[in-house]
């Protein structure tokens, strides 16, 4: 039945070809539309991600990391003195603005770190030496952003609230959901731009000892400081995203246009497949009159449906692979993990196994007869 | 020699007979009789036509005998089994194990060598793919087309199409041959040199075969001839087939 199945769907190239980009073109518009959704959300908790703490400790019913709320720098003695934990420091975030100099103003989001441990600091540092933080005045800052900020470069100096700032090292693709760009500085310079007391922050982070149980320390911690909210990294992370997934209603726009690409997929591939059918029907005839069954019959459709799926989710994917590789930017990262991959040739096999359902019922309706007749 | 070679094939088992078939096609509230009370007894190793004009319900019958249609009424037996009553799903077996078929217009599969379209009944019998393809082999050399075997359908003649179709009949080793028209589509040396492949599968591979026809070129392959007339068998003529065979080998 394969063999049958395979040689006349090739043989029918022009259609076969036509079937493949609609099963192509969801796969892209799957992988595609769902990384620039990841890369984009990913953004959101950008910090939390890369910020090697383990758990999050901040003020009550925290849900965006971009966006905290001040809690007193004194208790981060309290979660010092629970087992597992190995370091916890202040951090703080807050936005501030960065005189340009054409004479304007862009607004920054300062993040202080720990002088000493550089918790949550800045990462993939390019240029200069992320060490150089202890120095005066010292800053970092994102490449990416160096044009809103009008071209600063390493040795630049500028002022954030009305201070000085110099940046001694630029990173590269540290950009968050937010249009402002994040400034990496310590944890006493940044309130100092932030205008701040040094007495608050915006968090702890914590980092673990070794084989220390992260929800075991979280729930010690809580108990430690219960006017806190405490969150292991990738729960926090999770918070951060959804906050701007279900304020924004950026999940359901994305998911409508790949729903829309997904139709569209399905739609030519049902075609397609109709369409070959039809132009089949007297060999379907035959088949069924030299004594095919119905599940051989169905079968070749199916073998036929799959066939298309697994070539077009082949093509699809190094299609895909080819747009993140020449398109993506860590102002528009496409991020296609490989679950989203399997998941949509998944999607895309499904597709053309409904699509198929049409012409199998055009099939069974085929009269062995008429190959007599005709 | 005619007469003891009919004498020979009546004392054969019977291969197909029919009892007071009648079939009727309705549309809607309308209901056109096609066959109305159809007789025949076919015995094996005959080769049998069944002729007439249009619309008399030779190609009506050969679907009944074929198992592709059921009769409204009547009864109908195919090498000793009655087909009656039987299901689709058993009436799709006999046509896979015990009828082959030779359509007027070939019917090859396209995308698939003649090769191929000779393995096809034995694929769907399930047999494995290399033997398939040996068992197709031989018989596209028994018709003479062995240098052919792996040419698409689309670039052979007609005359060879329907040949392959005559292979791929023979391929899962039917006792039963029916031909619709097998020669229309055949220029007249084409048409003979198929007839005389249809001719040899009763003489020396003891098959039966029913052949319709319009073709009377043909007519002295046939042992018997039955014309139909409005859905009846008008008249039954014999014939001198096998000596004509023979005088032509």
């Amino acid at each position: 039945m394969w063999s049958i199945a395979l040689k006349t769907l090739i043989a029918d190239r022009g259609k076969l070809l036509t079937a493949l980009v609609g099963v192509v073109f969801s796969i892209v518009l799957v992988n595609v539309q769902g990384g620039f959704f990841l890369g984009l959300i990913r953004k959101a908790s950008l910090l939390v991600e890369h910020g090697q703490a383990d758990i999050w400790v901040g003020h009550r019913k925290m849900h965006n990391v971009d966006f905290p709320r001040d809690i007193p720098q004194r208790w981060v003695n309290r979660i010092r003195a629970v087992p597992g934990v190995k370091r916890a420091e202040p951090y703080l975030i807050g936005f501030a603005d960065m005189s340009l100099p054409s004479g304007g103003f862009e607004q920054v989001a300062v993040v202080g770190a720990d002088q000493a441990s550089l918790l949550g600091s800045a990462w993939n540092v390019t240029q200069g030496n992320p060490l150089a933080l202890a120095r005066q005045n010292a800053v970092i800052m994102d490449e990416c952003e160096v044009q809103k900020l009008e071209f600063p470069k390493v040795g630049t100096t500028r002022e954030i609230g009305g201070r000085r700032a110099k940046i001694v090292a630029m990173s590269h693709g540290i950009m968050g959901f937010l249009v402002t760009p994040y400034i990496f500085t310590t944890y006493d310079r940044a309130a100092s731009y932030l205008n701040k007391s040094p007495d608050v922050c915006s968090y702890f982070l914590v980092q673990l000892e070794p084989n220390a149980n992260v929800n075991r320390v979280c729930e010690a911690i809580q108990r430690r400081v219960p006017e806190l909210d405490v969150f292991p990294r990738e729960e926090y992370g999770w918070i951060s995203i959804n906050y701007w997934m279900t304020r924004t209603g950026l999940g359901i726009s994305f998911g409508a246009a790949t729903l829309l690409g997904l139709l569209v997929g399905m739609v030519i591939v049902a075609q397609t497949l109709y369409a070959m059918v039809l132009d089949r029907l007297a060999e379907f005839g035959t088949l069924k009159a030299i004594g095919a069954t119905e599940r051989q019959v169905c079968s070749i459709l199916l073998i036929q449906a799959l066939a298309m799926a697994l070539v077009g989710s082949i093509l699809g994917l190094l299609a895909v692979w080819g747009i993140v590789y020449f398109y993506s930017t860590p102002r528009a990262p496409i991020v296609v993990p490989v679950w989203l991959s399997l998941g949509s040739c998944l999607l895309v096999l499904v597709i053309c196994l409904v699509a198929s359902l049409l012409p199998y019922l055009r099939i069974r309706n085929v009269d062995p007869l008429m190959v007599l007749e005709s | 020699m005619i007469g003891s070679q009919l004498d020979e094939t009546i004392t054969k088992p019977i291969a197909v007979s029919t009892e007071g078939i009648h079939k009727s096609y309705r549309s809607g509230a309308t209901v056109t009789p096609v066959l109305e009370g159809v007789d025949l007894v076919i015995r094996r190793e005959q080769c049998v036509f069944l002729a007439g004009p249009s619309g008399s319900g030779k190609t009506t019958l050969l679907s009944i005998l074929g198992c592709i249609l059921s009769p409204d009424q009547g009864r109908v037996q195919i090498l000793d089994q009655d087909i009656s009553t039987l299901d689709e799903q058993a009436r799709t077996a006999i046509r896979r194990n015990r009828i082959g078929f030779v359509f007027q217009r070939f019917h090859l599969i396209r995308g698939l060598t003649s090769l191929e379209n000779v393995c096809v009944p034995l694929t769907l019998q399930g047999m494995p793919h290399h033997k398939a393809a040996s068992r197709a082999a031989d018989l596209l050399d028994a018709v003479g087309l062995s240098h052919r075997a792996h040419t698409h359908s689309h670039n052979l003649s007609s005359g060879e199409c329907q040949r392959v179709a005559l292979a791929r009949a023979l391929s899962a080793d039917p006792d039963l041959v029916l031909a619709d028209e097998p020669t229309a589509s055949l220029d007249a040396t084409n048409g003979q040199e198929v007839m005389k492949l249809l001719r040899r599968l009763t003489t020396e591979e003891g098959r039966t075969a029913i052949i319709v026809t319009h073709d009377q070129r043909i007519f002295p392959f046939a042992d018997k001839v039955f014309h139909l007339e409005n859905g009846r068998i008008a008249e039954t003529a014999g014939s001198t087939s096998t000596a004509l065979l023979e005088s032509e080998r």
